[in-house]
């Protein structure tokens, strides 16, 4: 089919504009990364996108060095609220993936019924906002506030009722004869699931995995509630850095920015072949 | 090497019956096809010699053990899935060793086996490509080869070559029966295309919503079907009826079929067995193959709608009320329109009950 000029000119009109909507934030974000004070506070025309005088004070700013020109106190440094973002978001992901998984494959093969996978779901449809404040009152009775821990966990139950549909979802579209042709062969449920299932539904696994990372590692609102000093994670970190000098200290939230983008960044491209595979699932030759 | 015995066996999903009590035995050594069209419980009766579903009700014997509660990892069968079942994430290789692994066989006799395998079914070559990238050919030889390397005593298929294309069909037939050949299992196998069943099977067990039609060789499903589903789904085209109504000639009991005429008079065997069943409405078939195209007046007369030209036979559709189709030679001298006269071989000629679609049979 050949398509007018006028309608390629106005469909590539179209990417362009997504991407710029899309693709400009970022990249200005990037800029401001690497800009010294009097670039990033600049307004109006002093503004440029490519920084005049690049340099990686922002950086280490957020890790506690002193800087020539930005004299602010922190409370802390960002070594903290990285570690306590990778921690609580690693391990919630372990959480919500080991538990959505089995249960998952347990609804998918033996369960009947339609009523408790949509229980789970519903889950998600309570604003966090109503829930939070009585969670917030149980961690302080189990004294998992302020903990990474206690994060993780909440983080875990917020994102299993995702984990466990994404994955129920591919675990009714897998071809069952493969596991029955397991056990024809005289292998063990539980040996089939580990052998067969999981192997064969790794692309799935890993791009859920993914969805439920970049999930627990975006959250604002839960780190806020519940934790207080030791382990605020990188947005709430985030948030705190402002001084009552400058005001926003925008060149430093850019570089810690910068920073908290890599880890989902890099795990996209590390399982970017199994990322296209598991969400057209669906779609392969049965 | 071991019978299987079919007892009384149901199977109900809810309110829906799949099969209506079925009785079969599958003998040592035998090839059954359990064949008919898609929803006649043949599948779900292979599910349950194989284990994957349990009986509402009945028995299954292998060997005249009760099978009811047996697990299908110890039942030793064999089972391949229509859509090969593949593991994907292994290699050939590591496919066809899985069985002997899980039954814990010594590494030099897994290796001993693999090698037998794949010699015999042309796989040596892709042994250690990753299965995910075959074609669905090779998927399929693959599938049969996993399951037939730890030698099962019965080898069930359920429908393994509905996916694979007409060419490589042909080919399959012929290997599946050179396996049979070679281990002597009992096989049973699940399919809806007739010409596989004919090619392949010592008996067919023809089923049509979950009820056993008929069970016999397939010579004798073709020329004595039981019913009149049996009569209509195996051959292709199937056999020709035309409802009637017996009455007596000076020539001998025939049957009048309204506006094609008055049949020729029936053999003695058949008119003997049509007045003791004593149902006068009945069903007159005959098989397409079965019958001459004359222009004279003394068969049944009809027009003819349609010329259908197959390649080596031609199909000669006429009506009359109803439609028959009649295969003849290629240099058949009859187009659209013309008035026919068939003529159906007398001793190939069939008749069942209109009431109950039961055959009337003589002899």
């Amino acid at each position: 089919m050949r398509r007018s000029p006028a309608f390629e000119i106005f469909r590539y009109a179209a990417i362009a504009l997504a991407l710029a909507l899309t693709l400009l934030p970022i990249l200005w974000m990037v800029s401001m990364a690497f800009k010294p004070i009097p670039e990033w506070s600049a307004t109006g025309a002093d503004l440029t996108w490519i920084p005049r005088a690049p340099t990686l004070d922002n950086f280490r700013f957020v890790f506690g060095e002193s800087t020539s020109d930005l004299i602010v106190a922190l409370e802390r440094t960002a070594w903290r609220p990285i570690l306590a973002s990778l921690l609580s978001a690693v391990f919630g992901t372990i959480i919500a993936m080991v538990c959505g998984t089995a249960a998952a494959y347990g609804l998918s093969r033996f369960g009947s019924g339609k009523n408790l996978p949509l229980a789970l779901i519903q889950l998600r449809l309570f604003p966090p906002m109503a829930v939070m404040i009585p969670v917030m009152i149980m961690w302080a009775f189990l004294g998992l506030i302020d903990t990474w821990w206690g994060l993780a966990l909440i983080y875990g139950i917020v994102t299993l009722p995702f984990a466990f549909w994404l994955m129920k979802t591919f675990f009714d579209e897998m071809p069952r004869e493969i596991e029955e042709a397991a056990l024809v062969e005289g292998c063990s449920r539980f040996r089939v699931f580990m052998k067969i299932t999981l192997p064969v539904m790794r692309a799935p696994l890993a791009s859920s995995a993914l969805l439920v990372f970049i999930l627990n590692w975006s959250d604002y609102l839960i780190a806020l509630l519940l934790t207080t000093k030791n382990w605020v994670t990188i947005p709430v970190y985030m948030a705190s850095l402002s001084s009552s000098m400058t005001g926003q200290l925008y060149g430093a939230k850019a570089a810690l920015g910068l920073l908290a983008a890599i880890p989902p960044v890099i795990l996209g491209i590390a399982i970017q072949k199994h990322l296209v595979r598991g969400l057209t699932f669906g779609a392969l030759k049965q | 090497m071991t019978t299987i015995r079919l007892e009384n066996l149901v199977k109900r999903f809810g309110d829906f019956t799949a099969l209506k009590t079925m009785d079969l035995e599958i003998r040592d050594g035998e090839f059954m096809a359990l064949l008919g069209p898609s929803g006649c419980g043949k599948s779900t009766t292979m599910n349950m010699i194989a284990g994957m579903e349990d009986p509402s009700g009945g028995r299954i014997l292998f060997d005249g053990r009760d099978m009811n509660g047996v697990p299908m990892g110890k039942r030793g069968v064999g089972f391949v899935f229509q859509n090969y079942a593949i593991f994907t994430h292994m290699t050939v290789r590591q496919n066809l060793a899985y069985g002997p692994k899980m039954r814990g066989m010594s590494r030099s006799e897994i290796d001993r086996r693999v090698k037998n395998i794949a010699d015999f079914l042309q796989l040596t070559p892709l042994l250690d490509q990753k299965s995910a990238k075959l074609s669905v050919n090779i998927l399929q030889r693959l599938a049969i080869g996993r399951s037939a390397i730890v030698e099962p005593a019965i080898f069930l298929l359920d429908e393994p070559l509905s996916n694979v294309d007409a060419a490589f069909r042909a080919v399959m037939r012929t290997e599946l029966k050179h396996l049979q050949k070679q281990f002597k299992q009992t096989m049973v196998y699940v399919t809806h295309d007739q010409l596989e069943a004919m090619t392949m099977a010592d008996r067919i067990a023809v089923m049509d919503h979950g009820v056993l039609q008929q069970v016999g060789t397939p010579l004798e499903v073709y020329n004595n079907p039981a019913n009149i589903f049996v009569a209509k789904f195996i051959g292709a085209p199937g056999m020709n009826l035309i409802a009637g109504e017996l009455a007596e000639t000076d020539r001998g009991l025939a049957v009048d079929l309204g506006s094609w005429g008055v049949s020729p008079p029936l053999s003695d065997d058949l008119a003997a067995a049509a007045r003791a069943a004593g149902s006068r409405a009945v069903q007159y078939g005959f098989r397409p193959e079965e019958a001459t195209l004359g222009s004279e007046r003394k068969g049944l007369r009809a027009r003819v709608t349609f010329v259908e030209r197959i390649g080596a036979r031609t199909i000669v559709h006429a009506e009359s009320g109803q439609a028959v189709k009649v295969v003849t030679e290629n240099d058949v001298g009859f187009s659209i329109g013309d008035v026919v006269s068939i003529v159906p071989t007398p001793a190939a000629v069939r008749l069942f009950d209109a009431a109950s679609t039961a055959a009337i049979r003589g002899g």
